[in-house]
């Protein structure tokens, strides 16, 4: 019996004295460091495919006229939100071409003066069974939520994930439940839910 | 450096470690949850401003004046339209299943032209249009060759049909049967003229004869909202209700009292009635009242225990209630909203002359002005008519049939399909692949009532004039179609005539103004009323010598068609948003259920689930047997609306159509074509 | 009780429906299927696979003659106070937490094991055994009000949750107060559209809501009260048959007495 273990253990000894040249730990770390930047640098870019807007629209020239966000991000009567007008609101300036943008020569030929909505990508679209009230939350600053692109004078890029659907900055529940939790709002499933 | 299979597992060990510190497998599992919550063939909501748009929902015969909820234009719900005094922010059941119905499987998506058996093809409405100016222009001229058939008793494009038929030398112009034809006819042998009205909301005693005022007849949302403002939750009920009839319906079971009376029966019931208000003192200054009088003794109290089955103590207590009420009315119809004859409406109308009631609690409407200038208006109805080209007495040459289902909804159904089908050249202006259409020779797709303008005036049962009006919701019909009207015009003024108008807007607006009314505001929801003309009425005591009671044997049951406004009506199958609101007791699969009581069930040798066969005629139905108490003695309760055989999936081949067993046969002294007295033989099979 | 306790909101929306002005017509159930986008079902007379949020029950006195007498009962969910539902849901997709006291379902986190459904006396709890599959085009007359559920999940009435959500929003927009909503501001769809108002429905702890008086009127009672779920739909009938038939005798069979029981 110990005769037998000490052979194995030889067989053992002599592979290791073989594996010399393979480096302890290295190929270890290898993968590791070569999955840990598949995995933040690589993944994020298969995860979620890049869309542009139909339309280069610039927050920052319509801010520098004095346009306020509520100019065209504007509560309904009925105290639901409009979210992002419609070409009933931007054609109030742009039925015909009145700067020099070519943006905006794409927007009044191809979607105003033909009748047609732009099809906006939202970057920040609920489920279905989400009930959110901008009303609400109306006390936070805009910026709290969503992306700052007052200044931008292009919009951001559009990041849709692959596999659910959604946009990158959807909002998730936890990040719902944190802030009510720490305002002392309910988190009773039918205050967020439909 | 090589690699061998050693380091191979290190680096993938490593790895396997490495992609624990990222977000692969986490986000991964995060994102394939939230994709398992939206397969793709679970429809998502739209998005976008909810509005609510006035509209005139002419779905129910009445028509409901309501509000469609739109979200980014697309309409999804129907609410009440508070400001309108008709619906008072109420709304029946089919009006509320309206948005949805726009939608409808069963909907006519193009032009079709029958090109054999049950087989369409889809043509370019140019195409069908010449088709119909050059069938028509073809028989222009020989009266008798063109006629149409009217299912729409309130719009004006009665007008429009009767006045293009006119122009083109034809006088065939013929409305489906229903009770505002009738009353009118009872009216007349009462010594007057014009359509009745019956003033509910100003009633403290409402004696309902057969009439289901509130679940489908007349104006049932306003006769509802009538009905509830006497009736204050949590207090004390301001006004009576009585439900007289065969079944103990939606009026019956929020009534004060139901007397159950077979529908052969409700004359008698109605005259014996008058004979107990007589002996307790009742006169009327009418001119007949003397032969009134002396024909009602006739009716006893056990003369009417005979007929109805009705105890003394019933009727006894029914006319201390009359008696007791300061404004009552007496509401007299078929409890399906058609086929009872004048006389039936005479019997009942007569009470309100004797209680002294016409000129308040009933009413008569002034003739209406016209919007086009050769209109007529139609003195035989559509079951005479078609009795007429079954026998070849009459023989068009083509027919045009307006929101009407005639091959379904007139009695001996299968009879009256099989001379509709031999008719030459059929058109149909129809939203629905209906049994009518699916025998013509063209259809041509009518907008939805969300998708056009239409209007309604005086329906049936309103006790002043009025008039509702309204446009499209929708900027663009869901389908192919165009308005009926507008076609109409277009093909009259290609055969040389001219009605004076171009679109079916025009004449409602016209209409509007002769009315005096404001088009714009009845549009925005709103309504018109005139006044009630004066004016007497006898007892009609003359026409009443005539009322016989039908004699049912023990081999015969009588039928009682009941309506439910929830699962439609002769123009429109139950709407899919309304299928949940048949009951198991009604529907059971493919099989339609009828009611009787246990009494009536031993006599006709059934049990409560039995299948049997009801006959009469040349039809046949075939159902199961559910027990009910609510049903008059040796009457069999049978529900209209099913045994479609178009539309849709949802209501093809589901139970079977009761028109198919009632009979008509001719009422003594009116020339009337009546079948709500039918009766059947059951079989069990 | 022994078992559970009914929470206590400072809001409490309740119904009271009159079983004497329901005609049994329908429309409170067709507008419920429209607000909350059920599918039509080609078989719905297969009544163990439909879904109706809101039904319309039949009763009879089971008399003869003109002595027979039916009334119709919607049933909607009865929010119950201490709600049988709630415990047994094992991964909390169903609660009463939040002011109103509406009892929540969350389809997303519903595992369909039908607990809920089984607990439920009133069988206001519907599993859907189909996907809500519309016809072609009917999608786009979907209510934004209700999320579609897909097969497997349980669903049931809500009050017509979103229009409370609607009502909030409705008084910040015009200054008002969410958590104080006036009589009528917040009422469901088939409060809304019943044609002879047989619904009422409004804060039954608030003196200036028209429900108020109505549930605690003499013929107002609540279904299988003796089970002392406490549930926050009323009903009233001047008829003793029906006031029994809602089994307020049960506990002692004798009337006025049961009310006590729990």
């Amino acid at each position: 019996m110990d005769q037998k273990l000490q052979e194995l253990w030889g067989e053992v000894m002599e592979e290791k004295k073989q594996c010399k040249g393979c480096g302890g730990a290295l190929p270890f770390l290898i993968g590791f460091v070569a999955a840990v930047i598949a995995g933040w640098v690589l993944f994020p870019n298969l995860l979620y495919s890049k869309k542009v807007q139909p339309v280069r629209f610039s927050h920052k020239v319509h801010q520098e006229q004095g346009m306020e966000c509520a100019s065209c991000h504007v509560f309904r009567d009925d105290g639901s939100y409009a979210g992002l007008p419609n070409n009933d609101k931007c054609m109030e300036c742009h039925a015909d071409v009145v700067g020099s943008d070519p943006a905006e020569k794409i927007y009044v030929e191809q979607y105003a003066q033909k009748g047609k909505e732009v099809p906006w990508l939202i970057y920040q679209n609920q489920p279905d069974n989400v009930f959110f009230s901008h009303k609400a939350h109306e006390s936070f600053e805009c910026k709290e939520c969503h992306l700052e692109v007052g200044k931008m004078d292009t919009p951001p890029v559009y990041y849709e994930n692959r596999l659910s659907g959604y946009s990158k900055q959807t909002m998730k529940m936890w990040q719902c439940e944190r802030c009510h939790a720490e305002n002392g709002v309910s988190n009773a499933c039918h205050v967020c839910h439909k | 450096m090589g690699l061998d299979r050693r380091g191979f597992v290190k680096i993938v060990v490593g790895g396997v470690a490495g992609t624990l510190f990222t977000p692969v497998i986490w986000q991964s599992l995060d994102d394939v949850s939230i994709w398992s919550q939206n397969w793709p063939w679970i429809p998502r909501l739209n998005k976008g401003e909810v509005k609510a748009k006035a509209a005139l929902s002419k779905l129910c015969p009445a028509g409901c004046a309501v509000k469609v909820k739109t979200v980014g234009g697309l309409p999804f719900a129907v609410v009440g339209n508070t400001a309108n005094p008709m619906s008072k922010g109420g709304v029946c059941p089919v009006c509320a299943a309206g948005a949805q119905l726009m939608y409808s499987p069963a909907r006519v998506k193009s032009p079709l032209k029958k090109v054999g058996e049950g087989k369409f093809e889809a043509i370019k409405w140019e195409d069908a249009e010449a088709l119909l100016v050059e069938k028509l222009t073809a028989l222009k001229g020989q009266n008798g060759k063109i006629a149409a058939i009217n299912g729409d008793e309130t719009g004006s494009a009665g007008e429009v049909i009767s006045g293009l038929l006119a122009g083109l030398g034809n006088s065939g112009y013929y409305m489906m049967p229903g009770e505002k034809f009738v009353a009118e006819k009872g009216v007349k042998l009462m010594g007057g003229s014009g359509q009745p009205g019956f003033d509910i909301a100003g009633a403290d005693l409402v004696l309902m004869i057969g009439a289901d005022a509130l679940d489908s007849w007349g104006t049932t949302v306003a006769n509802q909202k009538a009905f509830a403002a006497t009736r204050p939750t949590g207090a004390a009920a301001t006004a009576k209700f009585v439900y007289a009839g065969p079944v103990l319906n939606h009026s019956a079971a929020v009534s004060d009292k139901f007397l159950p009376v077979p529908p052969q029966a409700t004359a008698a019931f109605a005259l014996g009635l008058a004979n107990l208000l007589i002996n307790a003192g009742a006169v009327s200054s009418a001119s007949d009242f003397a032969e009134y009088k002396a024909l009602a003794a006739k009716y006893t109290v056990e003369e009417v225990e005979k007929a109805t089955g009705l105890k003394a103590e019933s009727m006894k207590a029914l006319v201390d209630l009359i008696k007791a009420a300061k404004s009552p009315v007496v509401i007299a119809g078929a409890s399906f909203g058609q086929g009872a004859g004048a006389l039936d409406f005479v019997a009942g109308a007569s009470l309100n002359v004797l209680l002294g009631r016409v000129g308040s609690g009933m009413t008569l409407l002034p003739a209406a002005p016209k919007a086009v200038a050769g209109a007529t208006s139609s003195d035989k109805d559509a079951a005479s008519f078609l009795a007429e080209v079954a026998t070849g007495k009459a023989a068009p040459g083509a027919l045009i049939v307006y929101e009407a289902n005639p091959a379904y909804a007139l009695p001996q159904a299968d009879d009256m399909a099989k001379t509709l089908g031999n008719i030459a050249f059929k058109v149909s202006f129809s939203t629905y692949m209906d049994e009518t259409a699916a025998l013509c020779d063209l259809i041509l797709p009518a907008p939805h009532p969300y998708e056009r303008f239409d209007d309604a005036l005086n329906p049936y049962g309103v006790a002043k004039p009025t008039y509702l009006a309204g446009k499209p919701v929708v900027k663009k019909p869901v389908q192919d179609c165009k308005d009926p009207v507008d076609v109409l015009l277009g093909a009259a003024s290609k055969l040389g005539l001219s009605l004076g108008f171009d679109t079916y807007a025009d004449v409602i607006q016209a209409k509007a103004k002769a009315l005096g009314a404001d088009f714009d505001a009845l549009a925005a929801g709103g309504i018109w009323t005139g006044e009630a003309k004066g004016g007497s009425l006898n007892l009609g005591a003359s026409a009443l010598a005539k009322v016989a009671v039908a004699k049912t044997d023990d081999k015969t049951l009588a039928v009682a068609p009941v309506s439910n406004q929830a699962n439609g009506s002769a123009t429109l199958a139950t709407p899919p948003a309304n299928l949940l609101t048949v009951r198991e007791t009604e529907l059971s699969g493919k099989d339609l259920i009828v009611q009787m009581n246990a009494a009536t069930a031993k006599k006709a040798g059934v049990a409560e689930g039995n299948k049997v066969k009801l006959s009469a005629g040349k039809g046949e139905l075939k159902a199961r047997v559910h027990l009910n108490e609510g049903v008059a003695p040796g009457t069999v309760a049978v529900l209209l609306g099913f045994g479609r055989s178009a539309w849709d999936e949802f209501t093809k081949g589901k139970g079977d159509n009761v028109y198919k067993i009632l009979t008509v046969s001719d009422e003594a002294g009116t020339g009337l074509k009546v079948w709500a007295g039918s009766t059947v033989t059951v079989a069990k099979v | 009780m022994a078992h559970g306790a009914t929470k206590e909101f400072k809001v409490t929306w309740g119904m009271v429906i009159d079983l004497d002005k329901c005609t049994g017509c329908g429309a409170c159930m067709t507008a419920c299927q429209v607000e909350n986008n059920i599918a039509p079902m080609v078989d719905a007379s297969n009544k163990m696979r439909t879904l109706s949020w809101m039904l319309v029950f039949e009763l009879s006195n089971k008399k003869s003659g003109a002595e027979a007498e039916v009334a119709y009962l919607p049933r909607p969910c009865m929010q119950c106070g201490n709600p049988a539902c709630v415990p047994v849901c094992p991964v909390i997709a169903t609660e009463k937490n939040e002011e109103g006291g509406i009892v929540s379902q969350v389809y997303p986190r519903c595992i369909g094991c039908r607990y809920c459904m089984a607990a439920c006396p009133y069988h206001a709890r519907y599993f859907n055994w189909e996907d809500p599959i519309f016809p072609k085009g009917m999608e786009k007359a979907l209510s934004p009000s209700t999320s579609a559920r897909p097969r497997g999940v349980v669903e049931k009435c809500n009050f017509c949750h979103t229009r409370f959500m609607q009502a909030k929003d409705k008084a910040r927009q015009d200054g008002g107060n969410p958590e104080g909503l006036a009589d009528g501001a917040y009422m469901p769809a088939c409060a809304e559209i019943c044609p002879t108002g047989a619904i009422s429905f409004g804060d039954v702890k608030n003196k200036e809501h028209k429900v108020f008086d109505l549930a605690q009127g003499k013929d107002a009672f609540r279904l299988l009260e003796k089970l002392g779920l406490n549930p926050q739909v009323y009903y009233v009938s001047k008829r003793e048959w029906v006031r029994k038939l809602g089994d307020n005798y049960a506990a002692t069979g004798k009337p006025g007495a049961a009310k006590k029981h729990s």
